[in-house]
């Protein structure tokens, strides 16, 4: 302390005189004051806010404020620790900028789409949201339309959001930001095991022997399980192996004893040679794969997810676009692909809209398909770093088979990697190969682990089904008898649902563009700074005849194009459930009041619901495109006779048809289970019912019995649970799904079964095609398939030269709507910068810590250049986060996707940067 | 060299003005003061230096422990300077009691002498300034600069805004006099040169520089002890034939005022060190030290 | 004359205090100057907080003079403390402990704590070994710090490892600041040419958690700590000049990015 300020002395003098001269350590002296301050808090448990591990907190509340937070000693995930950014999980309610009142573009005390935002009241917003549903609905039907919503939102929330959407306004356009982060997995885990979601736990981590990071870096994306992962490999330095399977160097490289730097998509390609070498060493665990697996296939020329014409596309994109329907095959493709001679030439992509398609095949064929995958094509074609030696990247290879052909406990994880990819669905699913081949998955310590990035997207997006193309639990809505069993559930007179999938994130912006979709409602998502190739959708916005709803907390850039804000209460202002990444369902009771006029999502769709007669909603609805037995075509019939016979009037507002219903109203509020908590859904709903409650069981009546069993409510809130992973059988929890003795839907003697209902018939065919179309049952197992190696469409060329991954980093969340209201994780890492590899930088005349241009086809933005960052690029690729509002990573991206998913790929664009 | 004009009651008397005396007793006794002082002054640095370096005790007591800043006689008596306590006040920090009973001590011993006492007899840098101005006289240089002597009241003034200001004491920072007696006593280091940047400051700048126009603790006990210290140089106004030799043996000349010594019967001003200087000059023994009681009533 | 006098006053005294002002300025800068006291400059056992301490001391030499060892010295001019002020430096003449703290116990300013309970709760400075040039760390036999240290085995403690390439473990010597009293024997101990472990007095290093970081004591794993919001007000409110918050940000053009948009 050399500062002689004279504040300084007297605090000095007065304050730390008397701890210092005592001795005792300064922080014994502040722990003691603490104790006696803390008397008077309350604490409950809650969880994080942020990423898929989901960890357990404690919240402490002192007159009506957050005041502390701690990590949950008792929650089996976390044990107690936090990431930088969970422990300020109590501030990220106290930004300075919370929005408390709607605002809404307004001239002359009307809307208008060019007028400034003003704030309106409640009454005035929902007054011209509802103007505005209904002028699109009346015009386009329910497909003109779309909710988009969030894996951050609670369980309630998208329940409410999907029955809304789906039972009230019959439309299928819900889809959530899970798409652009899950959707690949989602599909992935469909077509293999028939179900949704993994068959693993946590636990595994303290199993394995082996840990497998594909494409994930999980030091910085899940750092609670990443210390879990640490752990595990100091235990045993020797015997433990963690591999790095990665496209550039990053912090999970310190502790690995391999790591493998790949090219982009070639991931595919080390997959094929992996699970070829399994076969090669005679390592294929032929009881557990004659017994519970067959092979699959499906067809290559999908093309990428992007639209088929160009009508839309800047000038400068339409080279990229144009790919979509006719590609040139590269001379590593068409090696893989068996077809050689077709080398340099144009393939047309016409499977793009029977992606999803596969077909049984022979074991043979199998092999036969694996064939060009050999040590030495593969290490030519997937090194991805210009200053190793294929001689190098070879022996890595190698090394990557042995590890991962093993005796022992082999566990692999990812995330955005595999699943914000074009062929994500593909990769997802030659993991699953790789450990199928072997028997080595549902089991302590061994399995394929797919992680979620978000905290909720397994508990509500994909397990409630907000999604274009699902309902509650794992049923599609193109199912006729899945249809049958949601309408009973909901008391729906049949044909109310529409079976026709909607549209999912990316084409509900494109929606917005081309006309197709004119009323859209975003909650909990800042879409138009997270979604690929933004360019487009924030003009589109601004387009005269769409009308944009932004439900959030903070301002974002997502609201500054749209054309109302309401807004919303945070975590711990509502009550509310997350489930987390190994399906472990955690709740948490409503601690502090909301700021303002903030309101819950919940609160806000009751109130519109209310806005809407069945009459408006259950006539006949024009339906383009909708082919469908029982149905007429193009258009939903009118089901309002039947629903008078179930007893409901034409005025019957949804609100009550769907949600305030007989059942549902007798969950009464004020309930023992809230200890106290406030609940302000229900008081400013003014209707007396305990609607989460309500909702929640509502819900889990899908679950029961469908082995996605989830626990009584109250049981959650339990003071001794720290949330139960499904399914809940007989109280108790599963921790590892279809293996005998862990899953209850297992029998005895099954040893596994693979019991996912869907697509567990398909028709059977060569490498090529399908020869026999009846479709063939597969009860219980599992499809262990055949995806070729393809490349992404736009490769680096020598206009733009360096290939841009986009991606997270520790210290922010998404777009840092939070984060960057947290003073210290701002301060941390104040922007976006573009990490590059020196020589890439030395050759365009830049130093670290230049400003520089970073330009696509799509857009162009400045970026801070960082040549010294924890990423480590290898020549040629450049990497972003896309948490900084002022530099627009997403302006860059292509916004190809994996056509079965429709999630995009992040990955993959093709930048220039120069000095400026 | 002008004299005083004389007054109406003075009795016209031939001038005679001091005269070395010739033989060694003689100017022993011209230098009694002097030896006296210095006597004092090397005694209480050698009380200082021999219980640190010697381990001198009483009684198993140590004899004298610590400085002239602040000391214990026989491990009982606390001894302050209260100038430096008052700095420290000043500053913004409370002393322990030890350090005011110290402080209290000095205090009422310099009260009942008079403040400046210390000047003369205790300050160690009073030697230096001393020989110095022998030097300077030796040597003929005339002062290059002239101030007021009131500039150390300003000093002190200085020194308190400042020790408010700084949080710490601002005059003990710097001060030659604690530099001085802290390292003869406990070991001379690089410090040593403020004492040297003193002396040439005496002898090349200002005549009677540092005692006589700066030194702000001689301005504080200046102000001690200004009404109440006994040793006073008592003043017999018939003897005088206003010499004025008295004048120029003053280190504080401003004192010499011949109508207040008329008037008082003693030089009052507290700038007046008891150095003895003038007593030792008079030709006509016209000054001889006395207690203030004892002058009562013109006092 | 009165008016010249009074002129010649107003000027004088404007001169004294322009003057005084110059040397005031000059003064303050020797004194921040002396103020820095380097941060191997130990104090004795009890003194108060460093600021307060060079402030408080009388420089009166008494503790110098009780310290048996003749550890202590009282700084100089342009010396490692403020001038006069006693300090000690471990790696020439550490301080020795003594139970009975003679030299806090003389002191008369306070500057010392005279009545300072337990030498082992001194907190003179903390030490701190730089693991790449410690014999022990480096995997030579040493410890000689945790075998000097008067509190051997709770200011320093051996955390002994496993070397995995040879049959030998390793001992590092660890400094727990909860424990060290900065005393510095083992830096005086310390056999590398320059020390390896070395005393620095605490502001040097100890981090601070900040108000918000709290370890939480009571939880089983150690790994609890509370982040702390009792400093946001009570009232809490967003703040907002105009009554709705984020009105301006949403009026606002759209940010970075807008070139290039085609």
């Amino acid at each position: 302390m050399t500062s002689l300020s004279r504040r300084e002395f007297i605090k000095t003098s007065i304050a730390a005189t008397t701890a210092a001269t005592v001795g005792l350590p300064v922080t014994k002296a502040a722990l003691a004051q603490a104790k006696a301050a803390e008397a008077g808090w309350k604490w409950d448990k809650g969880v994080c806010r942020f990423c898929g591990t989901g960890c357990g907190e404690q919240i402490a509340t002192f007159n009506g404020k957050i005041v502390a937070i701690k990590g949950d000693d008792d929650a089996p995930v976390n044990r107690g620790l936090n990431c930088i950014k969970g422990y300020f999980n109590g501030r990220i309610l106290y930004g300075e900028d919370r929005l408390t009142k709607p605002l809404m573009r307004m001239k002359d005390g009307k809307f208008d789409k060019n007028g400034d935002f003003a704030p309106v009241s409640w009454e005035q917003a929902f007054d011209e949201m509802e103007r505005q549903f209904k002028r699109v609905y009346k015009e386009k039907g329910p497909a003109g339309v779309a909710m988009l919503t969030s894996g951050q939102s609670l369980i309630q929330e998208g329940y409410v959001a999907a029955k809304l959407m789906k039972a009230g306004f019959r439309s299928n356009n819900i889809d959530p930001n899970a798409r652009l982060c899950m959707a690949s997995a989602v599909v992935a885990f469909i077509q293999t095991f028939g179900i949704d979601e993994p068959a693993n736990n946590y636990s595994d981590i303290e199993q394995a022997d082996t840990m497998v990071l594909w494409g994930a870096n999980m030091a910085e994306a899940h750092p609670i399980l990443w210390s879990r992962v640490t752990d595990r490999k100091l235990s045993n330095k020797k015997d433990i192996k963690v591999i790095n399977v990665t496209t550039y160097s990053n912090m999970c490289s310190s502790i690995a004893d391999l790591e493998v730097i790949f090219k982009p998509n070639t991931d595919l390609a080390i997959l094929n040679y992996i699970n070829r070498e399994i076969i090669e060493r005679n390592a294929v665990n032929t009881d557990f794969v004659n017994k519970h697996c067959v092979f699959a296939t499906g067809p290559y020329d999908i093309g990428y997810g992007m639209r088929p014409t160009d009508k839309f596309a800047f000038e400068a994109e339409k080279d990229t676009q144009k790919k979509q329907l006719v590609n040139k095959l590269d001379k590593y493709e068409a090696i893989a692909q068996r077809r050689p001679d077709m080398a340099g030439k144009d393939i047309e992509h016409k499977a793009a809209a029977t992606a999803g398609a596969h077909w049984h095949i022979t074991f043979d064929d199998y092999k036969k398909a694996l064939e060009p995958y050999t040590l030495d094509f593969v290490a030519e074609l997937a090194k991805g770093d210009p200053d190793e030696s294929v001689a190098d990247f070879k022996k890595k290879l190698q090394q990557l088979a042995d590890a991962c052909i093993t005796k022992g406990n082999l566990m692999s994880f990812w995330t955005m990697g595999m699943n914000q990819h074009v062929r994500g669905v593909w990769v997802n699913e030659l993991v699953y190969a790789m450990h199928l081949l072997q028997g080595k998955h549902g089991l302590p310590g061994n399995g394929a682990f797919s992680l979620t990035g978000q905290p909720s997207a397994c508990g509500t997006a994909r397990e409630v089904g907000t999604f274009a193309h699902r309902l509650p639990a794992d049923l599609l809505v193109d199912n006729a008898k899945h249809r049958e069993f949601t309408a009973k559930q909901w008391n729906l007179p049949a044909n109310t649902l529409n079976p026709k999938i909607g549209t999912p994130i990316m084409v509900a912006l494109r929606g917005l563009e081309d006309g197709s979709v004119n009323f859209v409602w975003t909650q909990t998502v800042n879409l138009f700074q997270s979604t690929p190739n933004s360019n487009h959708w924030l003009k589109a916005a601004r387009k005269p005849e769409n009308f944009l709803v932004v439900s959030d907390s903070y301002p974002t850039l997502s609201g500054k194009v749209a054309d109302l804000i309401l807004p919303t209460a945070m975590i711990f202002e509502k009550w509310g459930a997350y489930g987390n990444a190994e399906r472990r369902t955690q709740v948490w009771r409503q601690q502090v009041e909301a700021p303002g006029e903030a309101r819950s999502d919940v609160w806000i769709m009751l109130q519109f619901a209310k806005r809407f007669k069945l009459k408006e909603v259950w006539g006949e609805q024009p339906l383009a495109g909708l082919k469908e037995d029982g149905y007429p075509e193009n258009k939903l019939p009118n089901v309002l006779e039947e629903a008078k016979k179930m007893g409901y009037t034409e005025d019957t507002t949804l609100y009550d048809a769907l949600f305030a219903t007989a059942a549902n109203k007798k969950v009464a509020w004020p309930d023992p289970i809230a200890k106290g908590a406030k609940n302000s859904t229900v008081d400013f709903l003014g209707d007396g019912w305990f609607v989460e409650k309500a909702l929640f069981e509502e819900y889990r009546q899908f679950t029961v019995g469908h082995q996605h069993d989830l626990a009584p409510f109250d049981k959650y809130y339990d003071d001794k649970v720290r949330g139960l992973c499904w399914p809940i059988v007989d109280g108790k929890e599963t921790h590892w799904r279809f293996s005998e003795g862990h899953d209850p839907y297992v029998k005895a003697g099954e040893g596994f079964n693979f019991y996912g209902p869907l697509m567990k018939a398909i028709p059977s065919g060569n490498l090529d095609k399908v020869t026999d179309p009846t479709p063939k049952p597969l009860p219980g197992k599992a499809k262990i398939f055949y995806r070729p190696y393809a490349a992404f469409p736009e490769q680096p060329d020598s206009n733009y030269d360096l290939l841009l991954v986009t991606g997270r980093i520790l210290e922010h969340w998404h777009t840092g709507t939070m984060t960057r209201r947290v003073p210290e994780l701002h301060k941390a890492a104040p922007t976006s910068v573009l990490c590059m590899h020196p020589a890439d930088a030395q050759k365009r005349g830049i130093k670290h810590n230049d400003v520089a241009m970073v330009e696509s086809r799509r857009g162009k933005v400045k970026m801070v250049i960082d040549t010294k960052s924890s990423n480590k690029m290898p020549k040629g690729s450049v990497f972003a986060a896309f948490f900084d509002e002022a530099v627009q990573t997403n302006q860059l991206v292509l916004d190809a996707a994996d056509p079965i998913s429709a999630e995009p790929d992040f990955k993959k664009s093709a930048v220039k940067v120069t000095k400026i | 060299m002008s004299t005083e004009p004389v007054s109406a009651s003075t009795p016209t008397r031939p001038v005679r003005h001091f005269v070395m005396p010739k033989t060694l007793s003689g100017k022993l006794y011209y230098w009694r003061f002097v030896i006296a002082r210095r006597f004092v002054q090397l005694s209480v640095l050698l009380l200082f230096f021999g219980t640190v370096h010697w381990g001198w005790k009483i009684a198993g007591k140590p004899l004298l422990s610590g400085n002239l800043s602040a000391s214990k006689l026989l491990d009982v008596i606390p001894l302050a300077d209260p100038f430096a306590v008052l700095q420290i006040v000043c500053s913004q920090h409370w002393p322990i009691l030890e350090a005011f009973i110290g402080a209290g001590v000095v205090l009422l011993i310099y009260i009942l002498l008079g403040g400046r006492v210390f000047c003369a007899w205790v300050c160690p840098i009073n030697m230096v300034t001393d020989l110095a101005n022998v030097a300077r006289e030796k040597l003929g240089v005339r002062s290059l600069i002239v101030v007021s002597h009131k500039v150390r009241y300003w000093g002190l003034l200085l020194v308190l805004l400042l020790s408010f200001l700084l949080g710490v004491a601002a005059f003990e920072w710097v001060s030659p006099i604690g530099i001085m007696h802290r390292e003869l006593i406990f070991g001379i280091g690089v410090g040593f040169v403020a004492v040297l940047g003193v002396f040439l400051f005496d002898l090349l700048i200002m005549a009677r520089g540092w005692c006589g126009h700066i030194c702000p603790l001689g301005a504080f006990w200046s102000i001690i002890g200004w009404a109440t210290g006994q040793v006073k140089v008592a003043f017999d106004n018939k003897a005088c034939t206003r010499c004025g030799d008295c004048v120029k043996a003053c280190p504080e000349p401003v004192v010499m005022n011949f109508k207040n010594l008329e008037s008082d019967g003693m030089v009052r001003a507290g700038e007046c060190t008891n150095c003895g200087k003038c007593i030792a000059v008079c030709p006509e023994n016209c000054l001889e030290f006395d207690l203030r009681v004892r002058l009562g009533k013109s006092a | 004359m009165k008016e010249i006098n009074r002129r010649q006053f107003i000027v004088r005294t404007a001169q004294m205090a322009g003057v005084a002002a110059c040397i005031g300025v000059v003064w303050q800068t020797m004194v921040r100057g002396e103020a820095r006291a380097a941060a191997n400059a130990l104090r004795p056992p009890g003194a108060l907080p460093e600021t307060d301490f060079a402030a408080q001391c009388l420089k009166c030499g008494q503790c110098v003079r009780a310290c048996p060892y003749g550890t202590l010295s009282l700084s100089s001019f342009s010396d490692v403390a403020p001038v006069g002020t006693p300090y000690f430096m471990a790696r020439n003449i550490p301080c020795e402990m003594c139970v009975d703290i003679p030299c806090a116990r003389v002191c008369p300013s306070g500057a010392l704590d005279a009545k300072f309970p337990d030498i082992e709760k001194a907190r003179m400075g903390i030490a701190v070994i730089d693991e790449e040039n410690c014999l022990s760390w480096l995997g030579l036999r040493c410890e000689i710090c945790h075998r000097v240290c008067p509190l051997s085995n709770k200011a320093i403690t051996l955390n002994i490892v496993e070397r995995g390439s040879s049959k030998h473990a390793k001992f590092e010597p660890v400094v727990h600041s909860e424990a060290c009293t900065g005393c510095g024997k083992c830096e005086k101990a310390c056999p590398t040419e320059q020390a390896a472990i070395r005393v620095l007095r605490p502001e040097f290093v100890k981090g601070k958690l900040g108000e918000h970081y709290r370890p939480a004591v009571d939880g089983h794993f150690q790994t609890q700590t509370i982040q702390n919001n009792t400093d946001i007000a009570p009232e809490y409110k967003p703040t907002h000049k105009q009554k709705a918050p984020g009105l301006e940000y949403f009026n606002q053009e759209l940010p970075e990015g807008k070139e290039g948009r085609p």
